[in-house]
């Protein structure tokens, strides 16, 4: 009886410590920042885990986006296919792939595991359903969405004209 | 000859398999029948329990409130209505007893053997004819619809069934996505959203519309002074689940009781003009506003599939083989799309 219970109690503190070691992560990404303990459990709630190999592909380039991954622990490579090209070396706590969120419009490039991963995924159909379940939470996350979007058109529009300027120095 | 055998063998097992599971799915048929009643009733009442959700409620306490509301509706209706229905159905078995309805029986019987004599029908009897599929219709009603036992482990079981599915369903789909290798995760993902979106409203769209038409036929059919408009007119509703073949077997049923009971053919035109308001009003204002028009299945796919489902189920296979092939056309459809676009074909 004594072992059953301690049975039960450790998977219970298992999943415990999981769940927060998952809300302690999210609080990191800018989509979910400005969330509530509350609000983050409920995200946690939606969110899948999957477990990567090493070279294993998450994602291809052109291959319709259905959602963005946290890497929980490992390292995934953004690469531009055909010439595998790296363009982004993302590792613990890192996300990727959250354009997918808001349509399903073709992945921009591929994502690669270098190191075997444990991801989190946030998955556009089950943030839609979020959305119509909970609709003070999905516009929080969609305003913070757009933010981040936001934010990196800016950065964008920044290097843009940095290599413009560099450009018209150089002719 | 060596490569057909070895390429049997591999396929030995698969065929092993596939036999295994059919046979079993053939012998827990009767469970699979509920499964799918409950899971296209679950459907129906999911956007409610997200509505109530949406307020703020948790999802076991919605779908609890729902859940004990639609019973509590459903013992009510069952309290006032099963009395009356089973009367009716009794009054159907018995109707062609009286008097005026003989004659009238009487009369058609002669006109067929004086008009339709070169095809051999010297020895009809109609009387008897109608008068054994009667009795066999109110005993089939007796037995499939008011069999006590058979209602009474399904008022149990299929509610026991709609309720955990309502309430872990999305839980029931995030352990089957848990499963699926990461390969597929995404698409699937995808593809059951989609489907869930489709498959939903063709769904809701249906039992709506089989509603407005089971009360708009009720309504026509009391306001006609018919005996057995309740069970007609929910009879109505049901059938309007088939398409094509349901409004005309309402229509049928309710010509057939008309001169039952009044003997004489002054109900029929009444009731064929309400039927074909009533199936006009449905094409042009219930249809387009509830039934989604991505499903929209050829004729001859839907009379298969009545045919198949009546071959299967019976009465209850015919009714929900239409809104099953639709889910199996939004999979395939559905399925095919992502196949091609996640480039797995």
């Amino acid at each position: 009886m004594l072992n059953e219970n301690s049975l039960w109690g450790n998977i219970f503190k298992s999943k415990i410590k999981e769940d927060a070691a998952v809300i302690n992560i999210l609080r990191k990404i800018p989509v979910f920042d400005d969330l509530n303990r509350r609000e983050l459990a409920a995200i946690e709630r939606i969110l899948h885990r999957r477990e990567y190999n090493h070279d294993e592909i998450i994602f291809r380039e052109g291959d319709p986006g259905a959602g963005m991954y946290i890497i929980e622990t490992g390292r995934v490579d953004i690469v531009r296919e055909p010439d595998m090209h790296v363009l982004a070396e993302l590792n613990d706590g890192e996300f990727f792939g959250e354009l997918a969120l808001l349509d399903d419009s073709p992945r921009t490039a591929t994502a690669i595991v270098k190191i075997p991963c444990k991801m989190l995924c946030f998955l556009q159909p089950d943030m839609l359903d979020m959305i119509e379940r909970n609709p003070r939470l999905g516009t929080k996350v969609l305003l913070r969405l757009a933010r981040t979007m936001g934010e990196r058109l800016k950065k964008s529009n920044e290097q843009i004209q940095a290599l413009k300027e560099e450009l018209s120095i150089k002719t | 000859m060596e490569k057909f055998s070895a390429r049997l063998a591999r396929a030995l097992p698969v065929l092993i398999v596939i036999s295994v599971i059919l046979f079993f799915l053939v012998s827990v048929i009767g469970v699979i029948k509920l499964i799918i009643i409950a899971a296209l009733l679950a459907y129906i009442i999911d956007p409610l329990a997200t509505l109530l959700e949406s307020r703020g409620m948790g999802r076991t306490h919605a779908t609890a409130i729902i859940f004990f509301s639609i019973l509590l509706a459903a013992g009510i209706s069952l309290i006032f209505l099963l009395p009356m229905l089973a009367s009716e159905i009794s009054a159907i078995q018995t109707g062609f007893s009286s008097e005026k309805s003989k004659e009238m029986i009487l009369k058609i019987e002669f006109l067929i053997k004086e008009e339709f004599s070169f095809f051999g029908v010297g020895n009809f009897d109609l009387t008897e004819g109608i008068h054994k599929t009667m009795v066999y219709l109110g005993d089939w009603l007796f037995s499939h619809i008011i069999d006590v036992a058979a209602l009474i482990t399904n008022l149990v079981i299929i509610p026991f069934m709609v309720f955990f599915l309502l309430k872990d369903g999305r839980a029931i789909k995030k352990e089957f996505l848990r499963v699926l290798p990461n390969r597929y995760f995404e698409m699937i993902s995808s593809l059951l959203y989609k489907m869930d979106l489709q498959l939903g409203s063709y769904l809701r769209g249906q039992f709506i519309d089989a509603v407005v038409i089971g009360i708009l036929s009720t309504l026509a059919l009391w306001l006609l002074g018919l005996k057995y408009f309740i069970v007609i007119g929910a009879f109505t509703g049901l059938a309007n689940l088939i398409p094509y073949l349901g409004p005309v077997a309402g229509g049928t049923l309710s010509v057939i009781a008309s001169v039952m009971q009044r003997g004489d053919l002054s109900l029929v035109a009444p009731i064929l003009l309400s039927f074909i308001t009533i199936r006009m009003i449905d094409d042009v204002i219930v249809q387009p506003l509830v039934v989604a028009r991505s499903v929209k299945m050829h004729p001859m796919l839907v009379l298969l599939a009545v045919i198949i489902g009546g071959k299967f189920f019976g009465i209850l296979g015919m009714l929900i083989s239409v809104p099953v092939t639709g889910f199996l056309k939004v999979v395939l459809e559905e399925g095919i799309t992502s196949l091609r676009r996640y480039r797995l074909s």
